[in-house]
């Protein structure tokens, strides 16, 4: 029988492919509650021509391949093999960054580039590129980005899935294309580059979205190569604010109204122990802190760029200041346990090897989904009830609430943190887990990333999207190599 | 040859015999002279077929009936909102046409900001509505006459305020779609009933599949309900809207300012533009008024704003020495407002595009600066209700050059693109003489700037047969310039692959002898892929460009 | 102009959508946005303005023909020149106002017409009304003990025609009544021509009947001629807007007043007092033929020609006729000038306003579309909250009366002449 290994060293060369015990093992398994299926081997592709080569060899021998760009723990269990005789095609090697333009605003970056790097990259050139809160240093840009990872500024997120814009893919039918407007011109980045063809326009590029047929598929389509990235300007001046409440419901209305005024350079609600762990460097200190800080607190950012930052601050700082007090609310540099500027330091810190969630128990399980704002209280009252049936300390469920999109939807994360050695705390996160998603799915919650049980939850209640999606995998990935076993389809 | 008796009948059964008609007289009127807003397509002395029938469905449920009747006699159809534009009509002997008319309900939810809304849900009333709870919407640059459902479903819906709310597809949530195949499916976050206010996923998005970076004109299917972003409005609930008819003019708080910017040269029009596309200053921006041409735009600006004023007026005003230097002055110019969302942000913005203005050399046009005319332009830009004063020098208009999204090649090769209209607007008698560039667009393309869109307005005279031809001919041209110069589909001919001149389809096979010469044929080999599913019988026309997959070896 | 004619408008009508719906400037709901009784109640682009320029067209290219459909379709057109209104706010060449007028005719010329218009026709020949079951002998009943001069045998300041509506229909008699009552309470010497008094026979045009709207309005030119009619007053919109364009084209030289204006000038005057308090408020309807198609008739002679290659103007500058100098303010001035009255104003007014559905013979020949544009009207009348519709034409105020709104809620509806009477 031929060995799948085989043909991938003469692609990768044989000091790419690896079937070590310790490789194996750090693929078979995840730090979320994903089965383990330890895969056959591991592979490092170096270029989208290898990674063409790879895709096609498991067209031929009917292998799945589990694409990861990040390194570091992973926890959402799309990087675990859900068949047996998976290859993991690791590309957190591929760290160029290919191309960055200030003129245009755009970057083009490689799936093993991480935030840091780029952030550093990007800085020289006046620029950075939007983050989620706090990504481990190992967080691949592009994987962060294709998984639609809220952003910190939903009013420069006109579009959901900024800043992607267009990509190179490998298809899991193994053929290769440029989604976007880069798909309107040769298939050789630099032939467009002279053409001064930045790859800023992703969509289309005609009547298809192929882009948005790869945000949010789990590897399931195809192996994105490249990705093009809008870039914001780097602020010149930014700041920090806490609006503390005892009650998120008292920042419901507070944040509509900023949003609604398109105040903030960035705006999220956190709850004050999650906040503690964000700022906690020890298990003690993130309970020292949960003590101190509010119960609810509202994380407004305000930044000035190019032009007259000094005065766009003030008179942000001035305008949502007044927002608050309208809603008996506060602004506020400090609050006790936690200073603006070190919140903003740490919101924004890329170079985290472990995630900050981990300070606190070790070990942790997020639930997430999209909804509405003013559906948020619901939630977490219902999690709350959850917890409390579940044996689960409520007090210890941190709660992030990141506006999306303008605005339109609200991120809501639940983190569920537990100590993995204690086998009764892992049982009942893991129930709390299950029992929680199926509740939050049952209200309406959308599982926008249906990761895990997520898929067959958000898609058992879709038949059309789900027909929809496997008939998409039929066309992109027709022996269903990409993934198998993910999304449901 | 007729529908049959028996189709018919079925059809009928579904909408009720007051809501079809398969008159003569009746069907001629869904169809598009093709010198009248054939929309990159043409302008050709020809009509669009006729139909067999037109229908007005007045529900989604009547719409997938109309559409399972069709899959099953294969019967071919298209609906369309509005019929401003050729892509709506049918492109086939064999064909129903859908008005989608009686479909315009509009359900706000205000503190999400969104709206749902049907197809005849047309932009001003959407505004309207909007307003009334201190929300707006993206108006599409082809006026507020148009369907914003239309737009994000069927089109590519940039405007004016797509600097600061983003384009059509962008403000696009959740949808329901009628397919081809009449199936039902809905995108997003409504596929599980959760809610309109997420356009995304669930994982891979399936509106991916019905539009991209233009939509699907109505070549997969009917959407019939869809959730379109709303933005805040620090206006009046209502526009205050004063003076005599056509000159109406808006009188806004001290919140909004309206100025035209002008710039020496291209480049410093460009260093402008990028500038105000990274800092956040405007709620819009649009060079508008130079669609009436560099020589007459502020000659057309006194006739639209003296209620008395006429065409005939033009040749005095041009030859106004005093308004030849505001024209001058106004050569490179555009139009913005700024709307702060509070005294401050507005005092702000104010300062910030002043700035703006010293570090790029520009400057506000004095002319533009009265009253009068700043409250005509207000209410001209936030409405967009003059939109069809692209037709106004003698009915017919169509976009053409488009030069390239990436405005700092625009701008070097704007005065090239200019002196080639002005050479044809001299040299033949075909287009109207308006001074070469007539250049209009948004400020950019997308939400926060970027790309940006360059079309210059060609009028003709649909009546006038060798005016029709001569502007077809004239787009031909700047297609060869447009190729020479490395920028691509002229304008003019973005939908020339989508219908013949005698309005009907292309064959597959003729699409497979165009697209399999694309720099990318994969693009549109999984088209054809796509459309398999979602139209399996081929029913909605050719406007959904396809390559048969095994002339590529897919 | 013949139909032929127009057949480059049929061209240049370049479908922008416009003529479906009020100014979009002046849009403030969904609701109340659109402009067009026919293509509002009918649905189909044919009933617009634009439909009727393809079909037009699709006629004179014999690719289509004047089916039941079709002539109902043409016929089914209230004329209220809402769309040219419209049309005219981004185009300068086109005239959807006299186009549908003359796609009617052309209609009536082929021998398609509807129920009711052949006899609508032939009373009009006989008993000089268009309102079919009346006679001559009876028209100036409503007038018995007035005190008018008979103006064929004396001399008036002014001469007052009632028009058909408010001579025949006993509900309207008073309007005619209080327009005299109210005029010669100013001072003013009142007459009318009696016996001889005939239908303006604006409506037959409105039908498509040209012909008999032209030797009818000649007829009348010269019996006002001979009877030295220097000043005409009337209360109906139809009929102000046959003299003062119509009429004014074929020849009419004489001054012609609304009664609205008429009473406008006599309380600047000083001549009119209103002095009784009428606690009511109401909103103002106005009329078709008074605002937007009330414009005077300016004579011009020029000729077409394209300059900078296609851009086609009118040398000299020709009349647009676009509803900028119809009569809006004189209603409302004399409406203010009633103390205790409180004016709201619906969303569409002016030269925006909605059709009444009467129009065009419609309120005989199209029932069901005349009938809903009113209800759609009554529905927006309801909407301000007003007690009652003022109005200053007897067609509008027959459509409108006992008309309820689409929640089945009927409106109160008075002349302003009635208002006024009430506030002497």
């Amino acid at each position: 029988m031929f060995d799948v290994k085989y043909g991938l060293a003469e692609i990768v060369g044989k000091e790419n492919v690896s079937d070590d015990s310790s490789a194996i093992e750090r693929y078979a398994r995840d730090e979320s509650f994903t089965a383990r299926m330890p895969p056959v081997c591991v592979v490092k592709a170096a270029s989208a021509e290898q990674v063409q080569g790879i895709v096609k060899l498991a067209n031929e021998t009917k292998t799945t391949l589990v694409p990861v760009s990040s390194t570091g723990l992973h926890r959402k269990g799309d990087t675990v093999p859900s068949v047996p005789g998976s290859v993991i095609v690791d590309m957190s090697g591929m760290k160029r960054i290919l191309n960055v333009n200030r003129q245009q605003r755009m970057v083009v970056v490689e799936p093993g580039v991480t935030y840091g790097e780029l952030q550093a990259a990007l800085a020289s050139q006046g620029m950075e590129i939007s983050i989620p809160l706090a990504p481990r240093a190992g967080k691949s840009v592009l994987s962060s980005v294709l998984d639609m990872e809220p952003r910190l500024n939903a009013l420069h997120q006109w579009n959901f899935i900024d800043p992607l814009r267009c990509t190179e893919v490998v298809w899991g039918d193994g053929n290769r294309m440029f989604t976007g407007d880069g798909g309107m011109g040769p298939l050789d980045l630099s032939k467009q580059w002279k053409a001064e063809k930045w790859q800023v326009s992703g969509t289309g590029p005609m009547m298809l979205d192929f882009y948005r047929l790869l945000t949010g598929s789990q590897g399931t389509m195809g192996i994105v190569t490249w990705a093009s990235l809008k870039c914001e300007v780097k602020a010149t001046i930014r700041k920090t604010y806490l609006v503390p409440a005892g009650a998120v419901e008292d920042l419901v209305d507070f944040a509509y109204r900023v949003i609604r005024q398109r105040f903030s350079s960035d705006l999220m609600i956190m709850s004050g122990g999650y906040l503690a762990s964000l700022l906690g460097d020890s298990a003690s200190e993130v309970v020292a802190l949960s003590r101190e800080l509010p119960p609810w607190v509202a994380l407004v950012g305000v930044a000035g760029f190019e032009i007259l930052p000094e005065e766009k601050v003030k008179a942000q700082e001035e305008d949502i200041s007044e927002i608050a007090q309208q809603f008996g609310l506060e602004m506020l540099p400090a609050v006790p346990g936690a200073k603006g500027d070190r919140v903003m330091s740490r919101m924004r810190d890329t170079g985290r090897k472990e995630s900050w969630k981990a300070t606190y128990k070790g070990a942790f399980q997020d639930i997430f989904f999209t909804t509405t704002l003013d559906k948020a209280p619901l939630y977490i009252d219902a999690m709350r009830e959850l917890a409390n049936e579940a044996g689960f300390p409520a007090g210890d469920i941190g709660v992030y609430l990141q506006p999306q999109n303008m605005g339109t939807s609200y991120h809501c994360e639940f983190c569920l943190p537990y100590r993995a050695a204690d086998s009764r705390e892992a049982e009942v996160a893991m129930k709390l887990f299950v029992k929680a998603s199926e509740t939050m799915s049952a209200m309406g919650a959308y599982f926008l990333r249906p990761h895990g049980m997520w898929a067959a939850l958000q898609l058992n209640k879709d038949a059309k999207s789900a027909e929809m999606l496997k008939s998409l995998k039929g066309v992109f990935d027709p022996n269903d190599i990409m993934n198998t076993g993910k999304l449901a389809v | 040859m007729a529908l049959s008796r028996e189709i018919y009948g079925a059809l009928e059964a579904i909408v009720g015999a007051r809501n079809i008609s398969e008159d003569s007289g009746v069907l001629e009127t869904y169809r598009c002279a093709a010198a009248q807003s054939s929309a990159h397509y043409g302008p050709y002395d020809h009509k669009t077929p006729r139909p067999q029938a037109v229908l007005l469905p007045g529900s989604t449920e009547e719409v997938q009936g109309i559409v399972r009747i069709c899959n099953r006699h294969s019967v071919k159809f298209k609906a369309s909102s509005t019929f401003w534009s050729a892509m709506g009509f049918i492109d086939d002997d064999n064909a129903i046409q859908l008005d989608m008319r009686r479909m315009r309900s509009i359900e706000i939810d205000e503190k999400n900001m969104y709206a749902i809304i049907e197809p005849y849900a047309i932009g001003a009333v959407v505004q309207a509505e909007a307003m009334k709870v201190g929300l707006t919407m993206n108006m599409p640059g082809v006026g507020c006459s148009s369907s914003p459902l239309a737009s994000s479903a069927g089109w590519v819906g940039f405007g004016p305020t797509s600097i600061s709310m983003g384009c059509a597809s962008e403000n696009m949530l959740g949808s329901e779609w009628v397919l081809a195949s009449g199936e039902l499916i809905k995108t997003g976050s409504l596929g599980a009933g959760s809610g309109w206010f997420c356009g995304e996923g669930p994982g891979p998005s399936t509106r991916g599949v019905l539009r991209g970076f233009q939509g699907s004109t109505g070549s997969l299917g009917v959407c019939t309900r869809m959730a379109i972003r709303l933005h805040p409005w620090p206006g009046p609930t209502c526009i205050p809207s004063r003076g005599t008819v056509p000159a109406y003019k808006a009188e806004l708080p001290d919140n909004f300012k309206c100025y035209t910017l002008c710039f020496k040269d291209w480049d410093d029009y460009a260093k402008g533009i990028a500038l105000i596309h990274e800092n956040d200053v405007l709620f819009l921006g649009h060079r508008q008024f130079n669609m009436f041409g560099r020589d007459l735009k502020t000659a057309m600006l006194k006739i639209l704003t003296d209620p008395d004023g006429q065409l005939c007026d033009i040749p005095a005003l041009v030859a106004d020495p005093e308004l030849k230097k505001v024209n001058d002055d106004m050569k490179i110019d555009i139009q913005v407002i700024i709307a702060g969302t509070t005294k401050r942000d507005a005092e702000y913005k104010d300062k910030a595009l002043d700035k703006i203005l010293e570090l790029s050399g520009g400057w506000k046009s004095e002319f533009m600066l009265d009253k009068e005319m700043v409250d005509y332009v207000l209410m001209y830009m936030i409405r967009m209700g003059h939109k069809n004063l692209n037709y106004v020098y003698c009915g017919g208009y169509e976009g053409n050059f488009g030069l390239s999204s990436n405005l700092f090649v625009s701008a070097r090769v704007m005065e090239e693109a200019s002196a080639l209209k002005r050479k044809w607007e001299t040299e033949t008698n075909y287009i109207a003489a308006t001074g070469g560039d007539s250049d209009m667009g948004s400020i950019c393309v997308i939400g926060g700037g970027g790309p940006t869109g360059w079309e210059f307005f060609t009028h003709f005279d649909s009546y006038d047969k060798p005016s029709i031809k001569g502007t077809a001919d004239f787009f031909n041209d700047t297609q060869r310039w447009m190729l020479e110069k490395g920028l691509g589909l002229d304008m003019g001919h973005w939908n020339q692959d989508a219908r013949h001149e005698d309005g009907h389809a292309f064959t597959q096979e003729e699409h497979d002898a165009i697209f399999s010469k694309a720099a990318q044929p994969l693009i549109t080999a999984y088209q054809y892929k796509i459309r398999d599913i979602v139209n399996p019988k081929h029913l909605c026309g050719s406007y959904y460009r396809t390559l048969t997959p095994s002339k590529i070896g897919l | 102009m013949a139909f032929e004619e127009y057949r480059p408008m049929m061209e240049r009508c370049s479908n922008c959508l416009g003529c479906k719906w009020i100014p979009f400037d002046k849009i403030k709901s969904q609701r109340f946005g659109e402009n067009c009784p026919s293509i509002g109640y009918y649905n189909f682009n044919t009933y617009a303005v634009r439909g009727r320029f393809q079909l037009g067209l699709a006629l004179l290219t014999k690719d289509a023909e004047l089916s039941e459909t079709v002539t109902k379709a043409i016929h089914g057109c209230t004329t209220c020149g809402a769309c040219d209104v419209s049309c005219k706010i981004t185009r300068y060449n086109l005239e959807p106002y006299e186009y549908n007028l003359a796609l009617k005719a052309h209609a009536v010329e082929q021998g398609k017409l509807r129920p009711k218009q052949k006899e609508i026709i032939e009373s009009l020949a006989k008993e000089k009304t268009m309102i079919v079951g009346k006679t001559r002998s009876s028209r100036t009943a409503w007038a018995d003990g007035l005190g008018l001069v008979d103006m064929t045998k004396g001399k008036a300041d002014v001469m007052f025609f009632a028009g058909c509506k408010a001579s025949y229909d006993e509900k309207l008699q008073k309007v005619a009544r209080a327009s005299v009552k109210v005029l010669q309470g100013a001072g003013v010497k009142v007459g009318f021509l009696a016996g001889s008094e005939m239908c303006c026979a604006v409506r037959a045009e409105q039908m498509g009947f040209r012909d008999e709207f032209e030797k009818n309005a000649r007829a009348n030119i010269k019996l006002f001629a001979d009877a030295g009619v220097k000043t005409i007053v009337t209360p109906c919109s139809d009929c102000y807007q046959a003299f003062k364009r119509r009429y004014a084209a074929l020849g009419l030289q004489v001054q012609v007043y609304h009664v609205v204006e008429y009473i406008e000038k006599l309380i600047k005057e000083g001549a009119l007092k209103l002095k009784t308090p009428v606690p009511l408020t109401v909103t103002y309807h106005d009329p078709c033929h008074l605002g937007r198609l009330g414009e005077p008739y300016v004579p011009w002679k020029g000729g077409e020609r394209k300059i900078l290659n296609q851009v086609h103007i009118w040398e000299p500058r020709r009349p647009r006729y676009n509803g900028s100098k119809g009569v809006y303010d004189a209603p409302r001035n004399v409406l203010k000038s009633i103390p205790g009255l409180k004016l709201v104003e619906m969303e569409r007014i002016r030269e925006y306003s909605w059709c009444c559905g009467a129009g065009g013979g419609c309120s005989e020949t199209d029932t069901e579309l005349s009938r809903w544009t009113a209800s759609e009207r009554v529905t927006e009348a309801n909407a301000t909250g007003a007690e009652a519709i003022a109005t200053a034409c007897p067609w509008c105020e027959a459509n409108f009366r006992g008309t309820p709104d689409e929640n089945g809620k009927t409106i109160e509806v008075f002349d302003i002449v009635e208002l006024v009477e009430r506030a002497l």
